[in-house]
């Protein structure tokens, strides 16, 4: 077993249990530079590669002259489509055969800009640098179809799956006293962790190792080995620490298989990082979505019909549809819902998730919609929301398993002195600037899926965890560490935590805010085992101190004692006295029914078993409530966040230190993508011109105020084994809203398109 | 095009010479031919700040510096801040940590690279100071109130003066 993190000291035990406030596990290590990324690991005898993009979008490859590239200094190798053999087809994530039973890493057929079309090998980076400025490609020019709103009608596809209809929607709508006809837009947005995305293939024999920056290793595992028609065990990915993720690293990628690939041909191992370039225009971020919201409501405020209809970017090749209707149906009571959505095809790499896909371009929607509706009847939009409260999922009809979404906005309202805000737009200011205050909710869905873990008991007193879940910074090593502080009653100190290895214990994605959930529930379940376990022996083994004394021992405070804490002892002094190095158990949290091994494998590899959010008697979410003031100069236009409180309802915090890192990380995501992120695309060639960070703006520090984050939640145990429920995605969902609300409060304009940029605000 | 030159520096306090092509960064020289993988590339155009280093105490964007110019210079990366076993962390360090300045850490070595020249530059004399001389290193995870509270912390720490 590979156990990669062990902690400083860090204080008190009772700091470290589930509730605590332990500083992050690895943190010292961080500070230090000293965790292993993926590129930071030594690998001997590496040769690097430079992958070769299109430079059209829409087209087919004529002829590509590799003669200069390969003859400059250091090239090992040139890959193009014409030297590789095929590969196979592999699964897709949902665990959808594939279409095609071949699979080739590179394409002549040309459907976004960037795609890959070589692959440049050389001794060192500058020489593959240089290399593959000097492949040269002819094309054949294809129909561009740049980006959704130059689409013509035959490229929207109707998306049957995506329908939701409760009640007769338009019928309610045209009775309504007020109706309102709003269409909202959000641009291709980008996850942008700092960590580049790539990877490094090894091959021994038959074995493949990748250490490669990856969210989800069960998964990329079983990719690379269908791919190459290798054993799932032969695949070995490595990815104790993730430079960040927020969707951008869930899967396994054509240009892994293709760096595999060129590793397998050379006979050594090849590392190939994307530029920040590439990563525009090859790992989809959230596509581009439009939705027009049609509500009716009484003169009271009262919501009586929603009626959706939305538009999302596709690629050419496969199928992505960005959810719309996630937090449009569960938010507010109504009467009556609808929604239907069409794919539109462009010439654009792939889709992906961005941190709260679905939830967050519904939530801005419906959040700005009922802020419309509000001020249309002249309401306070806390006070609409509170008149519009939804007692149970008006979706599914089910009970919400928890939901203080009323307390969110009761104490963020608090917080913030909500009681203050004047009700007319452009009535607060401070000098030459315009104050507004806006309010918005979100939730994100409560995806529940099985875990594992094992758990090991060690003579000289510690304790070991370990899974091949990921940690890419939201926490997972400091949770699981907290779990197992609590399971045997010892300091964070005594833990080791090893994650992030495909050799561990199975897990599925780390995504959708589940990984908190899974892993307290697998490495509690495990542990349980252990205890369970370590009792027999205590009772049974001929060695053990406690063996014929009692017919029952307790495990607490790291010690293992007769009943009342008689003839204690520590748990490694036991495993010691009865000769043994250590104990350890396994556990899955695998339903009884789902244990055979397709229902395993199923459950490791593909997203295809995660229990949706009102499956059974209960809708299960994770709320939240934003509070924002926006600074707008009246003369140029330009926007400041300059304060927001936002409340939280997640269940039960495991760690509460953790969560709220998660929270501000969200909040301040939102404040990008409401007035910063957008990426732009040149019409004429269907390229992604703002590629990079100087002209793709992330918020910076100077960006961003001081954010007061509240939880409000209470255990859920019908979410989780312990009470929680997801953190990390909702943070994003309802902030965008918030700031939109905010700057119509401030300005009385109403910005329909994100982001509020100076140009649409003038 | 491709002749290697030989450039000795000083990196962490000890005199290392390296035999390189003259368009090797710093960056991919510590990461690559040095074993100081440390600094962190995050866009190789200067614009994340995630490879921040100091070159004779001043914060360098070692991505858009050359190995080359660094002919008899004193180069400190995250690894030499502190010692590098034991329980001792630069007090900027302690800070980050105490604060929970960071989520995956990736960009933490420059974020603490350039919070350690902000507060010796004199940079750190408030919350809004702070924040503006920190803009050059991007937290996608977004620590930026952390940040700023742990180079205030470390500011009082280091200079005993009020943040």
């Amino acid at each position: 077993m590979t156990i990669t993190t062990a902690p400083r000291k860090l204080g008190l035990a009772s700091d470290s249990q589930l509730g605590g406030r332990p500083p992050r596990f690895e943190g010292a290590m961080k500070t230090r530079g000293a965790v292993p990324f993926a590129y930071d690991q030594p690998v001997a005898g590496l040769a690097h590669g430079v992958l070769v993009g299109a430079t059209v979008a829409a087209g087919r490859v004529a002829a590509i002259d590799t003669a200069a590239a390969e003859a400059a200094p250091g090239v090992i190798a040139v890959h193009t489509r014409a030297g590789l053999p095929a590969l196979k087809g592999a699964h897709d994530f949902l665990g959808n055969p594939p279409a095609d039973p071949v699979f080739h890493a590179l394409s002549d057929d040309i459907t976004f800009f960037g795609q890959p079309i070589g692959l440049v090998v050389a001794e060192t980076f500058e020489q593959a640098t240089e290399a593959a400025r000097l492949v040269r490609v002819t094309y054949e020019a294809g129909d561009l179809r740049p980006e959704m709103a130059l689409a013509p009608p035959e490229a929207r596809l109707p998306l049957a799956a995506m329908d939701r209809a409760v009640g007769e929607a338009e019928a309610v709508l045209a009775d309504c006293e007020v109706q309102l006809d709003l269409e909202y837009r959000l641009p291709r947005e980008y996850q942008m962790p700092i960590e580049l995305n790539g990877l490094t293939a090894a091959w021994d024999g038959d074995r493949l190792t990748l250490w490669e920056p990856n969210q989800w290793l069960d998964g990329a595992a079983r990719s690379y080995s269908e791919w190459f028609g290798i054993p799932f065990e032969n695949v070995r990915v490595i990815s104790p620490y993730i430079g960040g993720g927020f969707g951008s690293k869930g899967f396994a990628q054509g240009f892994g298989a293709l760096v595999a690939q060129s590793a397998r041909i050379l006979g050594r191992p090849v590392r190939m990082v994307l530029t920040r370039a590439q990563i525009f225009q090859l790992i989809g971020g959230r596509t581009a979505t439009w939705q027009r919201l049609q509500i009716g409501a009484d003169r009271s405020g009262l919501l009586r019909a929603i009626v959706q209809d939305a538009e999302s970017e596709a690629p050419m090749v496969g199928m992505w549809a960005e959810g719309t209707s996630g937090v449009t149906q569960i938010m507010y009571r109504y009467d009556a819902y609808a929604a239907r959505q069409r794919a539109v095809r462009v010439n654009a790499t792939c889709p992906g998730a961005k941190r709260a896909p679905g939830a967050n371009p519904s939530a801005y929607g419906i959040e700005c919609a009922i802020d419309e509706l509000a001020h249309e009847i002249g309401m306070d939009p806390l006070q609409i929301r509170l008149l519009n409260y939804a007692e149970r999922d008006p979706f599914s009809g089910n009970a919400w398993s928890t939901r203080e979404l009323r307390a969110a906005f009761e104490q963020g309202a608090e917080r913030f002195g909500w009681s203050g805000r004047s009700l007319a737009p452009r009535s607060m200011r401070d000098g030459r600037e315009l104050i507004g205050w806006g309010v918005a909710a979100g939730a994100f869905p409560v995806l529940r899926a099985a875990g594992e873990a094992r758990v090991e008991l060690h003579a000289d007193g510690t304790v070991a965890v370990s899974s091949s879940s990921t940690d890419m910074g939201q926490g997972a090593y400091t949770v699981v560490a907290q779990t197992a502080a609590e399971l045997f009653g010892v300091g964070i100190d005594r833990v080791r935590v090893g994650l992030g290895d495909s050799v561990l214990p199975r897990a599925g994605v780390t995504g959708g805010s589940r990984m908190a959930m899974t892993m307290t529930g697998a490495t509690w379940k495990a542990g349980q085992a252990l205890i369970d376990e370590l009792k027999s022996l205590a009772m049974t083994d001929p060695a053990s101190p406690f063996a014929g004394r009692s017919n029952a021992v307790e495990v607490a405070e790291g010690r293992i004692s007769l009943p009342g804490g008689e003839a204690a002892m520590e748990i490694g002094a036991f495993l010691t006295a009865i000769g043994r190095e250590s104990l350890g158990v396994t556990r899955d949290t695998l339903a009884e029914a789902k244990q055979r091994p397709e229902d395993a494998w199923a459950n490791w590899t593909t997203a295809s078993r995660a229990l949706p959010p009102a499956e059974g008697d209960f809708a299960r979410y994770s709320w939240c409530a934003h509070f924002v003031e926006v600074r707008v100069d009246e003369d140029f236009g330009t926007v400041r966040v300059s304060r927001v409180v936002s409340a939280f309802d997640c269940g039960r915090l495991f760690s509460p230190l953790m969560a709220e890192s998660q929270f501000k990380g969200g909040v301040i995501m939102g404040i990008g993508q409401a007035l910063l992120e957008e990426g732009i695309v040149d019409p004429r060639i269907g390229r992604v011109m703002n590629d990079n960070l100087g002209d793709y703006l992330l918020p910076v520090n100077a960006d961003i105020p001081e954010i007061e984050v509240i939880s409000v939640g209470r255990p859920d145990y019908e979410a989780s084994v312990l009470g929680g429920k997801g953190v990390g995605e909702v943070g994003i969902v309802g902030v965008a809203p918030a700031i939109a609300n905010a700057v119509f409060h401030a300005t009385g304009k109403r910005v329909r398109t994100l982001p509020i940029t100076m140009d649409r605000l003038l | 095009m491709t002749t290697d030159v030989t450039t000795t520096f000083t990196l962490n306090g000890r005199e290392v010479t390296l035999h390189a092509e003259p368009r090797v960064t710093l960056l991919d020289a510590l990461r690559d031919r040095l074993d100081s993988p440390g600094a962190k590339k995050g866009c190789d155009h200067g614009q994340c700040g995630a490879c921040t280093v100091h070159v004779d105490g001043e914060r360098v964007l070692s991505c858009l510096t050359l190995a080359a110019q660094m002919e008899g210079r004193a180069v400190t990366t995250i690894e030499g801040l502190s010692p590098a076993e034991g329980e001792v962390l630069h007090a900027v360090q302690q800070a980050f940590l105490a604060e929970d300045a960071f989520q995956c850490g990736y960009c933490t070595p420059g974020q603490i690279m350039s919070a350690v020249a902000c507060i010796r530059e004199g940079h750190a004399g408030s919350d809004a100071e702070i924040r503006e001389w920190m803009s050059g290193n991007i937290c996608r995870c977004g620590a930026y109130n952390a940040i700023t509270a742990a180079v205030r912390r470390a500011a009082v720490t280091l200079q005993g003066e009020p943040a």
